[in-house]
C-alpha cells in the first residue's frame, strides 16, 4: 500500500506545489489523478517514488519510507527524456543492472519486460529509430523490468497517437491485473475507463475524490479537473446522467446514442487568404519524406498522420523554411519565403531567443522593416491579445509553462503573418489551455489568415476544420471535410491511424441508424 | 526526420562480426592496427590485407564504405604520396623508392581505416562504450568510477541525434520569424548561431535535468556494475585466431 499522509512540497518558499495531500493506493488498484497544468499532479507523482521528499507529512510504500524508487516505477510524458541507452535491449537492462542483479537475471527480466509490452521484435534495434509510441512502450518496459510493486504514469500517453495510447493502456491494465498498484496522472477523460478511483487536484490541494462514475455525475468535480468543456468528457457526463456506466465500456449503445445525437460545432468560415502546397516532394538522401502532396488551406486545415508520415516536413515546406525538392508553396498566389507564414511548435523554448519578452515580440515586426515605434506598438498589441502584458520585462525562458507558451505564440503573431502553421500545438496541454488555443485560432481565421494545424491528436479540431488531409508515408491517402472526419473512421484507417473515441462513437451511431 | 547514413555508421545486421562480443572486436581492432603498422612489406602487409578482406566479407561491409571513409583524408594522403615521390633536392625528378614508401604508408592507413569501419558499422556505439569500459574495469581498483564514465559516454552518444533534431527545429522556428541565419558576413552569421545556442542550451539542460531524474527513478547511483559475462567459445577462438594472424603478419 502506498500511504501518503498530509504531504506538502514547495519548489520555492511561500508557494506550495503540493499542499497537504493524503492518498492511498492499494496493490492492484488503479487511481487516476486529474487536474489542470500546474495543479501539482507531477509533483505528487514524484513524491510517491521518492524523487522528491515531502517537506511536511509522510510518504510510505509498503511500510518503507526510503529507497522508494525500487518499489515504485515512474514513466514520464516525453519518452525521449527518459531513454538512456542507444540500444533497446540495453535500455531495458539499465534498471535491473542498477539493482545489482546477475547477468542471467538481467537478461531474463529484459525478455519478460519486452514480452509484457509486446515489443520483443525491437530487441536489437536502436532507440532513436523507434517511433514515439514504440519509445514510450520501451520506457514502460524499462520500468517493468525492475518489477515495481507500484507504477506512476505521468501523462504517459499525452504525446502519443490513439493507437499507441491504447497499447500503453493495455500493458498497464495487465500489470494492474497482476497486482501492481497504478497511479495514473492524466488530463483527458479517456483515463477514466478502467480506473477504480479518481482524484482531482487543484492548486496543490486534493479537491475531490471518488469513483470515476461519480466524477462524471458531478459538474463541480469536472470543472476542477478542467474537463467541463472537454467534448469527450461532456458526452461521457451526459451519457452517465442518462444511466450509462463506465463499466459498460465505450461500446455500450446508450453511450453511442448520446455521442451521435450531440450537435457538434460548425466549421470555421473560409478565409480570403489561401496557403497552398502544390505537388510538394521532399527527399532526404534516398528517403522520400513527401511525394505529390497537394493542399489548399483557406480557413482551418488539419494535417493528420502517424509519426514518420512527413507531417512536420510538410509544415516546414508550407511555412517556407524548407525548400521542397519538387513543387512549391504559395501564399495568396506568390511563392512563400521564410517569414511570410507564422510557424509555431509545441514547445515554447524552441522559438524564443531574445532577452526580454518585449524584444521577443518586437523582433518579427522589426526584422520586417517596421520602425522602432511601430515594432513596439505591434509587440504591445500582440501582448494584449495573448494576455502577457504583465510579463514584457521578463526573460521569455524563465516563464512558467502556460505563460511561456502564450509569449511564444504572441511572438509569432506580432509580425502579423498572413497565414499560420501550427506543428503539434496541443500535445501535453490540459483542456482549458487547448480551448484557449482554439479560440486564438478562430480569431486568426476571422482576421482572414488561413491556419494549418499539423497533429496526431485530432479530436478537438475535427468539427471546426474546413478540410482534413490524411498523410501516410509521405503521401496524401485521404482528404475530407472536417464534419465528415468527425463521424467516420474510414479516412483514419486509410492513414493507419486509430480514430479518436468520439469519432468512433459517432461512426457507430451512424452505422446503427443506417441499419435501423 | 530521418537522415541518410554516414559511411561507417552502425548498421544493424545478422553477420558473424555483428554477433561477435564487442570486447573481442575492440581488442582485435587494437591488435590489427598494430599489425598494419608493424608488418613488413610486401608479404606481411599482404597478410594484413587478407585479414581485412576476411573481416569485410564476414561483416558484409562493402569495400566502397572503406573508400568513402577515406575520402575526408584523401587530400592529405595524396599530398603525402606526391611529396614522398617527388625529389626536389639534388637531381629533381620522381623517386620510385619514395613512391613505394609512401604508397605502403597509405596502404597501412587504409587498412586501419578499414578495420575501424568494420568495427563501427557492426557494433552499436553503446556496445563499443561498454566494451571499452569492461576492458578498463581493472582501473576501478585505482578508484576510477568506470561504470559511471561508461554510462556518461552512452548517454552522450544518445544525445547526439536529439541535439541535431533540436538545432534543426530551433532554426526553423527562428527563420519562420524572419531571422536570416545564413545571410550576411561571418560576424552576422556567428551572431545568428548565438541566437540558436541560447534556446538550445536551455532546452538541453531541461532535458538533461529530466533525464537525470529519470535515471534516479531507475535506481542509478552514479556508478554501475559492469555486467560483463564470460566470452563464448566461438569469440575466444576468434580472438586467438586474430592474435595468431597479427603475430604472423608482423613476423613475416
Amino acid at each position: 500500500m502506498i500511504e501518503v499522509c498530509g504531504a506538502s512540497y514547495a519548489y520555492r518558499a511561500g508557494s506550495l506545489a503540493v499542499d497537504g495531500v493524503s492518498l492511498n493506493v492499494a496493490p492492484g488498484e488503479r487511481v487516476v489523478v486529474l487536474g489542470r497544468n500546474g495543479s501539482g499532479k507531477s509533483t505528487l507523482g514524484r513524491l510517491l517514488n521518492g524523487g522528491l521528499k515531502p517537506s511536511e507529512g509522510t510518504v510510505r510504500v509498503d511500510g518503507e519510507s526510503d529507497g522508494l524508487a525500487r518499489l515504485v516505477g515512474y514513466v514520464r510524458q516525453d519518452p525521449r527524456n527518459q531513454i538512456v541507452s542507444a540500444l533497446v535491449e540495453d535500455e531495458v537492462a539499465f534498471g535491473p543492472g542498477n539493482l545489482g542483479l546477475s547477468r542471467e537475471e538481467v537478461s531474463e527480466r529484459v525478455g519478460e519486460a519486452l514480452a509484457a509490452c509486446g515489443i520483443e521484435a525491437l530487441r536489437g534495434r536502436l532507440t532513436e529509430e523507434l517511433s514515439g509510441g514504440q519509445q514510450q512502450l520501451l520506457a514502460l518496459a524499462g520500468v517493468l523490468a525492475m518489477r515495481p510493486r507500484y507504477l506512476v504514469l505521468d501523462e504517459a500517453g499525452s504525446q502519443l497517437d490513439e493507437a499507441a495510447r491504447a497499447r500503453i493502456a493495455e500493458v498497464v491494465r495487465r500489470a494492474a491485473a497482476r497486482g501492481v498498484g497504478v497511479l495514473e496522472i492524466a488530463h483527458g477523460a479517456e483515463a477514466l475507463f478502467g480506473a477504480d478511483r479518481a482524484v482531482v487536484l487543484a492548486e496543490g490541494r486534493m479537491t475531490w475524490e471518488g469513483t470515476p462514475q461519480e466524477l462524471l455525475l458531478e459538474p463541480r468535480a469536472l470543472e476542477a479537473a478542467g474537463l467541463d468543456e472537454d467534448p469527450l468528457a461532456c458526452v461521457l457526463a451526459r451519457a452517465a446522467a442518462d444511466g450509462w456506466r463506465l463499466a459498460d465500456g465505450p461500446q455500450a449503445p446508450s453511450l453511442v446514442a448520446t455521442a451521435g445525437s450531440h450537435q457538434g460545432e460548425s466549421p470555421t468560415p473560409r478565409t480570403r487568404g489561401l496557403l497552398r502546397g502544390k505537388d510538394v516532394g521532399v527527399a532526404y538522401g534516398e528517403l522520400r519524406a513527401l511525394g505529390d502532396v497537394c493542399l489548399e488551406a483557406s480557413g482551418l486545415t488539419l494535417v493528420l498522420g502517424p509519426s514518420g508520415s512527413g507531417k512536420s516536413t510538410l509544415a516546414r515546406v508550407l511555412s517556407g523554411v524548407l525548400a521542397p525538392d519538387e513543387g512549391s508553396s504559395e501564399l495568396n498566389g506568390s511563392p512563400v519565403s521564410a517569414g511570410d507564414v507564422g510557424l509555431a511548435f509545441q514547445r515554447p523554448e524552441d522559438q524564443v531567443f531574445c532577452d526580454t519578452v518585449l524584444d521577443e515580440l518586437a523582433y518579427g515586426p522589426r526584422i520586417r522593416g517596421a520602425s522602432e515605434a511601430e515594432a513596439d506598438g505591434a509587440a504591445r498589441l500582440a501582448a494584449r491579445e495573448l494576455g502577457v502584458e504583465g510579463l514584457l520585462d521578463r526573460s521569455p525562458l524563465e516563464l512558467s509553462g502556460g505563460q511561456a507558451r502564450r509569449a511564444a505564440l504572441a511572438s509569432v503573431i506580432s509580425a502579423r503573418p498572413r497565414a499560420y502553421v501550427l506543428d503539434e500545438p496541443t500535445a501535453g496541454l490540459d483542456a482549458p489551455a487547448r480551448q484557449e488555443l482554439r479560440t486564438l485560432v478562430r480569431t486568426l481565421i476571422a482576421e482572414g489568415s488561413p491556419v494549418v494545424v499539423v497533429t496526431h491528436d485530432a479530436a478537438e479540431w475535427l468539427e471546426e476544420a474546413n478540410e482534413v488531409v490524411f498523410l501516410s508515408e509521405g503521401r496524401v491517402v485521404a482528404r475530407c471535410a472536417g464534419a465528415e472526419a468527425s463521424r467516420s473512421t474510414a479516412p483514419f484507417a486509410a492513414a493507419d491511424l486509430v480514430a479518436p473515441l468520439l469519432v468512433r462513437l459517432r461512426a457507430a451511431f451512424e452505422g446503427a441508424s443506417a441499419d435501423a | 526526420m530521418r537522415r541518410p547514413r554516414v559511411p561507417g555508421a552502425f548498421a544493424p545486421g545478422d553477420t558473424l562480426v555483428h554477433h561477435m562480443d564487442a570486447r573481442v572486436k575492440v581488442v582485435l581492432l587494437a591488435v590489427a592496427s598494430v599489425a598494419a603498422f608493424a608488418a613488413s612489406a610486401p608479404w606481411g602487409l599482404a597478410l594484413v590485407a587478407i585479414g581485412l578482406a576476411a573481416a569485410l566479407v564476414a561483416s558484409r561491409t562493402s569495400a566502397m564504405t572503406v573508400l568513402l571513409g577515406l575520402r575526408p583524408a584523401a587530400v592529405v594522403l595524396v599530398v603525402s604520396v606526391l611529396s614522398n615521390a617527388v625529389v626536389l633536392v639534388g637531381q629533381p625528378g620522381l623517386s620510385p623508392e619514395g613512391l613505394w614508401r609512401s604508397a605502403t604508408m597509405v596502404l597501412r592507413v587504409a587498412l586501419v581505416v578499414g578495420f575501424a569501419l568494420t568495427l563501427s558499422s557492426t557494433t552499436a556505439p553503446p556496445a563499443i562504450a561498454d566494451a571499452v569500459a569492461a576492458l578498463a574495469a581493472p582501473l576501478r581498483r585505482l578508484g576510477v568510477p568506470v561504470g559511471g564514465v561508461a554510462t556518461s559516454a552512452s548517454v552522450a552518444l544518445r544525445f547526439i541525434p536529439l541535439t541535431v533534431e533540436e538545432v534543426e527545429r530551433i532554426r526553423c522556428a527562428q527563420r519562420a520569424r524572419g531571422a536570416r541565419l545564413d545571410e550576411g558576413g561571418p560576424v552576422r552569421r556567428l551572431s545568428g548561431w548565438a541566437q540558436v545556442l541560447v534556446p538550445l542550451l536551455v532546452g538541453l539542460f531541461r532535458r538533461a535535468d529530466e533525464l537525470a531524474s529519470a535515471m534516479c527513478d531507475r535506481c542509478f547511483t552514479g556508478d554501475r556494475p559492469i555486467a560483463a559475462g564470460s566470452l563464448p567459445a566461438r569469440d575466444a577462438l576468434a580472438l586467438l585466431g586474430g592474435i595468431v594472424w597479427a603475430v604472423a603478419s608482423v613476423a613475416l
